[in-house]
């Protein structure tokens, strides 16, 4: 029972993780309509800005955590500008190869700034375990799941109380009746990647303590997130949320009680079978070809 | 052939004595080439980086001291990235172009499987430092490897958790490639033949980045002793979560662990109660050549030198050796390697066997408690 | 579109190709060799996604498929390479209409994000199944190809032996493209509603351009392992994949001789870029964005102003031309 606890928070903060960043993809998606194959990359980027924060520039943890989450802002920002706005008409291949393409770059960028030797970013919470019915948890894991349920809340605030977000949701729906409407949707369609760059900052900032920094660490939380998309549903939050949980609880428990060697292969075959049998995902939209 | 310390100084200081009158020497003659195809860029550069800085540095000790009988000896550089089919194009790129005497491959046994039919067309003798066995029983006769196999390894991981901490019970957690695999295996077989059970075994896939699931699976089995067979960031990863995950047992740890690349990413409470088996324990306290290589390395690169990049320094010696008494004729160079017998280079003693396995000897360290800083616990040699 | 430019095509290569190994030292016989094995998985994507408009992130699976089909045939059961081939191609066909069935009921991303996924898990299996693929250790001693006696051991010999291939998969691949079968290919990746209105069976064309493209790939991977006579899983990573794919977008999609252009430029632009060092990676992605953004038909479709169009059977620009006619 004592492992199964420390199993679960485990499960539960890594799928937090792939959570965030399959939200921040989702978001992109039905704002835009551009399938992010560079998502992985966004959270990694996120992790290097506190690399940049934390350890080059020494700044304190609230300050560094700031400034990250400001660079990524940006980021999201200046990706809207200068890749978004000339890909934005091409066909969805075009855009899935060109965001491949925009993630290699991305992750042999940070290779070229920051060097292949990974780097531990502390967290705020270093070094301290908590017992819990016998199973040693730490503290960082625990944060992860508030800090996920925190952005979770903060979300459904934004996409249901606020006029913007309600906007965000109107160009998501019809981008053509949002125009008509009066809304401002170059402005809306950016911020969905702002929001997305910085969802993905905060997931790279709590994956940084959990693993290394390094720059290699994009791919495999992209397939992750990718899976938690299709299980969850393309398209939708909750679908992202409960897919990205799903994913991080059956790579843990998976690796546990069926086989270490093979348990990625399991959220890849639930994937698959989801894909086969139910292509649009516990929540997702009806549609299968959109884009 | 053994050096004393004092013998040692003496010739170092003829050779800084006599620097023009050993380069004026050197320069007779074009230079005798050496190529090396080394990991210098992606993921394995983290390694990599290493062999290319203590080969530059043996080029430069070896010509300071005169060279291969007078003429210079220069080694030229390409990249393997992380890719098989890039090392064999950075082999045949080197071969072609400046029809080397003798080549340094990586140590990565992939590159080095993928490099060696091509070796056997070019017929020239190369040095590996890739550990997995399956090199050596491919039986291409031109290939010798400077540090111990993977099965040699296993082997003092073993003998540490039977002899030193008198395992009952062990675990084995290994990495999903050609070492890890190799590594559990061997390991596997010598507990059974010691008449002990192995309690649990548990992989992980190279690219991951979580371990919990694996480490409490065999702390739920009961083990007393873990074995793991790693590369350097995941096993820096793996010890540290096992102390996070309030992990009791000694943790014994293939060398990987141990090079400063990855305790750069560890604390000292990360290492507590961590033994590992390394090529060489790098020590500069024993004087001698030893000090003198792991100081200058670091005056001149910044960083703390290795055993893997340790090794390739003793290989580019041997090599030279080599190259004055049988001269750059691939078959006779070929020849003398294979004869060499208790060779002894600053890391490792060399005696080349019939399938080009030459180092045989190890050490058992751990970490000193509440520092980083490993410690000699006892030195292995198998036969 | 007649026969001609297909038979050409088979020609110019074989030309082109002999006069090369004629000229050129080992080190770039030997990257020819990688390009011309590139080139035939590449055309075979082609059909894929070129004319069927199938995206496919799971090419390197099917190169996989093979060249381990030729290695544990050749090694395990000691057959001859040449019996190996077959085998392995027309199990890898097998292999292909077993996948293609359910999968390709999938498009757009959900159809790449499905491909992916079976590269991801060709990779684990291949990595962890260690009876029988030798693990991450690979297959090694893969006996060289024989010919009338000589063994293809050289550089030279083999190359002449893979453009023969070549110059036969390009010569097949341009027959199909003009017949019946690959325009209703065309038909499909354009329009699929209106081709089934035509009475074009669109999953049956699907399947059979999915199922050429894995054949392509088999050959491909075949010829790969015969080559390097070692294979381990890294060789058929997704990456790899990726890299197909970008050689047909760089070279031009659609087109026989882009996706031969682009496997060329690809397989040398790492080496001769050796100097970049870890710069060459960011550069690739740049690179292949410029292409997608600045000339979206690759390097076939580029046109000096006012040139080449106006004779319609100048032979490569004019092929594309005519397939990217069709195109809305």
């Amino acid at each position: 029972m004592t492992d199964f606890i420390q199993l679960f928070i485990n499960g539960l903060a890594i799928g937090g993780v792939y959570a965030l960043a399959a939200i921040g993809f989702v978001i992109v998606y039905s704002a835009t309509g551009v399938v992010n194959f560079a998502a992985g990359q966004f959270v990694m980027f996120g992790t290097f800005a506190g690399v940049a924060m934390l350890l080059n520039a020494e700044l304190p943890w609230p300050v560094g955590y700031g400034a990250a989450l400001l660079a990524m802002a940006l980021f999201g920002a200046l990706f809207f500008a200068v890749l978004y706005l000339p890909l934005r008409k091409s066909p969805v291949v075009t855009i899935i190869i060109g965001t491949v393409a925009i993630g290699i770059t991305m992750q042999n960028a940070a290779l070229l700034a920051f060097g292949s030797w990974p780097f531990r970013l502390p967290s705020p919470v270093e070094g301290v375990n908590l017992t819990i019915a016998g199973a040693t948890i730490s503290a960082h894991a625990i944060a992860v799941v508030v800090v996920t349920a925190v952005m979770v809340a903060l979300l459904w605030l934004l996409f249901f109380r606020t006029s913007l977000g309600i906007g965000m949701r109107a160009v998501a729906q019809d981008i053509q009746a949002a125009r008509l409407m009066g809304l401002k949707v170059n402005r809306l369609l950016a911020l969905s990647w702002v929001l997305a760059a910085l969802l993905a900052g905060i997931a790279g900032l709590m994956l940084g303590p959990m693993w290394f920094a390094d720059t290699s660490m994009g791919d495999p939380i992209a397939l992750k997130a990718f899976a938690a998309t299709i299980i969850g549903g393309f398209g939708s939050l909750p679908g992202a949320i409960v897919g990205g949980l799903f994913v991080g609880l059956s790579e843990v428990l998976g690796a546990s009680y069926v086989s270490s060697a093979y348990k990625d292969l399991i959220s890849f075959g639930i994937m698959i079978v989801f894909l086969l049998v139910r292509p649009q995902g516990v929540f997702g939209e009806r549609v299968q070809d959109r884009g | 052939m053994r050096m004393t310390r004092q013998e040692f100084l003496k010739a170092l200081l003829a050779a800084a004595a006599m620097p023009w009158a050993a380069a004026a020497r050197a320069q007779q003659g074009s230079p005798i080439v050496v190529g090396a195809t080394v990991p210098m860029t992606g993921p394995l550069s983290l390694t990599g980086k290493q062999y290319h800085n203590s080969l530059m540095m043996a080029e430069e000790d070896i010509n300071k001291a005169g060279g291969i009988n007078g003429r210079n000896l220069k080694i030229m550089f390409e990249d393997t990235q992380a890719s098989n089919s890039t090392a064999v194009n950075a082999f045949v790129k080197l071969a072609q172009e400046t029809k080397p005497a003798l080549f340094f491959l990586s140590s990565y046994s992939t590159q080095n499987l993928a490099v060696a039919p091509e070796l056997k067309k070019v017929q020239v003798p190369a040095f590996y430092a890739g550990g997995a066995d399956a090199v050596a029983e491919s039986g291409n006769e031109w290939m010798f490897r400077v540090r111990p196999a993977d099965s040699v390894s296993a082997e003092g991981m073993v003998q540490c958790a039977l002899n030193v901490l008198k395992a009952k019970k062990p675990g084995i957690l290994y990495i999903q490639n050609d070492f890890g695999q190799g590594g559990a295996q061997t390991a596997a077989k010598r507990f059974e033949a010691a008449g002990v059970t192995v309690a649990g075994m548990e992989a992980y896939g190279q690219n991951d980045k979580d371990f919990s699931a694996q480490l409490l699976g065999l702390r739920g089995k009961g083990v007393d002793v873990i074995l793991i067979f790693n590369y350097p960031q995941d096993g820096a990863l793996v010890l540290r979560q096992a102390k996070l995950l309030g992990l009791k047992m000694p943790l014994v740890t293939s060398s990987a662990a141990l090079v400063p690349a990855a305790l750069q990413l560890l604390s000292p409470a990360d290492l507590d109660g961590v033994w590992g088996v390394v090529d060489t324990f790098i020590d500069p306290a024993v004087g001698g050549r030893m000090q003198d290589f792991v100081e200058r390395y670091k005056t001149k690169f910044g960083t703390d030198p290795d055993p893997y990049g340790l090794a390739y320094y003793d290989g580019a010696m041997l090599a030279a050796e080599g190259l004055r008494k049988a001269g750059t004729d691939p078959k006779a160079l070929r020849d003398w390697l294979a004869a060499v017998k208790d060779w002894r280079g600053i890391g490792h003693v060399y005696s080349y066997d019939a399938k080009g396995n030459g180092v045989f000897d190890l050490a058992v360290v751990k970490s000193k408690t509440g520092t980083k800083s490993l410690e000699l616990v006892q030195a292995i040699k198998l036969n | 579109m007649s026969m001609r430019f297909p038979l050409l095509l088979g020609i110019v290569i074989l030309i082109a190709g002999l006069g090369l190994s004629m000229l050129l030292t080992d080190y770039h016989l030997r990257l020819l060799n990688l390009a011309v094995i590139s080139a035939i998985a590449v055309i075979g994507l082609n059909f894929a996604f070129g004319y069927a408009g199938l995206i496919s992130l799971g090419h390197a699976a099917f190169v996989g498929t093979g060249a381990y089909g030729v290695a544990l045939l050749t090694t395990l059961l000691g057959w001859s390479p040449w019996l190996a081939l077959p085998v392995a191609v027309a199990g890898t066909a097998i292999f292909a209409v077993l996948i293609g069935l359910p999968l390709l009921r999938l498009k757009g991303h959900y159809l790449a994000l499905a491909t992916l996924g079976l590269n991801v898990s060709f990779s684990m299996v291949a990595a962890n199944w260690i009876e029988l693929t030798g693990g991450t250790n690979g297959i090694s001693r893969i006996p060289e190809l024989q010919v009338a006696g000589h063994a293809l051991a050289d550089e030279r010999s083999y190359l002449w032996f893979a453009l023969a291939v070549l110059a036969v998969s390009a010569a097949v691949a341009g027959l199909i493209h003009a017949s019946r079968h690959g325009r209703a290919m065309i038909a499909v990746r354009d329009d699929e509603t209106a081709a089934s209105m035509t009475g074009i069976d669109v999953t049956r064309v699907k399947i059979a351009a999915f199922v050429l493209s894995s054949i392509y790939a088999a050959v491909a991977g075949g010829l790969f392992a015969c080559h390097m006579r070692f294979i381990s899983p890294e060789d058929f990573s997704y990456a790899h994949s990726i890299t197909y794919l970008a050689m047909l977008i760089v070279g031009g999609e659609g087109s026989i001789v882009g996706a031969i252009l682009g496997a060329l430029l690809l397989t040398f632009l790492p080496e001769w870029l050796r100097f970049l060092g870890s710069a060459y990676l960011a550069f690739f992605g740049v690179f292949v964005l410029a292409i997608l953004v600045f000339l979206p038909s690759g390097l076939v479709g580029f046109r000096w102003p006012g040139s080449l169009r106006r004779d319609g059977r100048s032979k490569g620009p004019a092929m594309v031309a005519a397939s990217k006619e069709v195109r809305p």
